[in-house]
């Protein structure tokens, strides 16, 4: 399965890339914002997208409106993984149509947890 | 050094003035004496009340300038203390982090030099049973010692993996640092722009101060789009307005029907 992974901090995405790797996903890409994401999303065949909120130029939840807003993405799960933390936020990711929301710091635990629930739904 | 030309004129006056006075005394003209004593003291009156005036113009401008700078005051009342309290919180973030990731290198090596000695010594006794140099006994033991030894290694090899995985995720302050960081850099690039502002107006030998750009990641109030507020720093926004932690995100989204 291939993964896309969103964040502007390196760091965070070699994290995520070496937890993903751990639950046994080695297929993965990296984006570190919703601009350069959206095109890499459009033109590769990814199954899977992780991405952050808060960061320059295209935001997070501006990627998640872009993706559901296409009709070749719109039906692509999307992890939210972030530091935002407030109610009235992860409420409108969940209008925007998020799978699934992280908030950092997180542990491998969570995102497996969120990874296997996702799918489960996206199968069901 | 350049005399303005009403300098000059003023000066002229004051100087026909005096021989006047100077021709009207000698003649002991008193009549005279007394008008242009009265008049040039009027004149002299009007000089300090039109710089006054030029003073209270040049003080109510300057107050006027502080408080179209206003931003300034609100900047230092809230946002400076705000900066603060987030510095102090990156402080604790990154000691906490170079903690965790100490312990779990800290439990780690001793794990590492325990497999190491053990396999030394191991090897050894391998070696003298390649030789056919071991006893019967010695080889019973030697046996015993390698089933303890690899089921020891199955299990401190999975520590020492755990405790890896500790450095790694001790790793994510680097992102939620920098996140708190980056508005702090947003503030002081505020800051310093409105400083110059204020510099500009209240002297003019200021006036070719540059105006500093800001942050390319957006001012602390102004932002593109959602507004984002990055980390929760405790003690910066009410605390009813955030969730505490993964179980609260999984409490609001399930209440959502997720």
């Amino acid at each position: 399965m291939k993964i896309l992974i969103v964040d502007d901090f390196s760091t965070m995405r070699r994290i995520i890339k070496n937890l993903l790797r751990d639950l046994g996903y080695n297929n993965t890409a990296e984006a570190d914002d919703g601009n350069s994401a959206l095109p890499m999303l459009q033109a590769g065949n990814f199954e899977f997208l992780v991405t952050d909120w808060n960061m320059p130029g295209m935001q997070g939840i501006d990627l998640l409106k872009a993706v559901r807003a296409d009709p070749k993405l719109a039906k692509l799960p999307v992890l939210m993984v972030t530091a935002e933390s407030k109610r009235d936020q992860i409420i409108a990711a969940a209008q925007a149509g998020v799978n699934g929301y992280i908030v950092k710091p997180f542990n491998a635990v969570t995102l497996k947890e969120k990874i296997d629930k996702i799918f489960e739904r996206v199968q069901s | 050094m350049v005399v303005d030309e009403s300098d000059n004129d003023e000066r002229q006056h004051w100087i026909s003035r005096a021989k006047e006075l100077a021709i009207y005394i000698e003649a002991g003209n008193e009549e005279q004496v007394n008008r242009l004593l009265d008049e040039l003291s009027r004149r002299r009156e009007t000089n300090l009340f039109q710089e006054l005036g030029k003073l209270t113009r040049e003080f109510h401008e300057a107050l006027n300038s502080f408080r179209l700078d206003a931003r300034i005051a609100d900047l230092t009342q809230d946002h400076i203390p705000d900066a603060k309290q987030r510095l102090g919180y990156v402080i604790s973030m990154t000691e906490q982090a170079a903690n965790r990731t100490l312990n779990a290198v800290e439990g780690s090596i001793p794990l590492c030099e325990e497999l190491s000695s053990r396999a030394h010594s191991l090897r050894e006794q391998w070696s003298r049973f390649l030789q056919r140099a071991l006893t019967p006994a010695e080889f019973r033991t030697l046996s015993r010692s390698l089933d303890q030894y690899l089921s020891r290694a199955e299990d401190d090899t999975v520590r020492i993996r755990d405790s890896l995985s500790e450095v790694l995720m001790a790793q994510d302050y680097q992102d939620l640092t920098g996140q708190i960081l980056q508005r702090v850099v947003s503030l002081v690039n505020e800051m310093e722009e409105h400083l110059v502002r204020l510099i500009r107006v209240s002297g003019q030998r200021f006036t070719d101060v540059p105006i500093p750009k800001g942050s390319s990641y957006g001012t602390v109030e102004e932002t593109d789009g959602p507004v984002v507020h990055g980390p929760h720093v405790p003690g910066t926004a009410p605390e009813e307005e955030v969730v505490h932690g993964q179980d609260d995100v999984d409490a609001l989204l399930s209440s959502l029907g997720f």
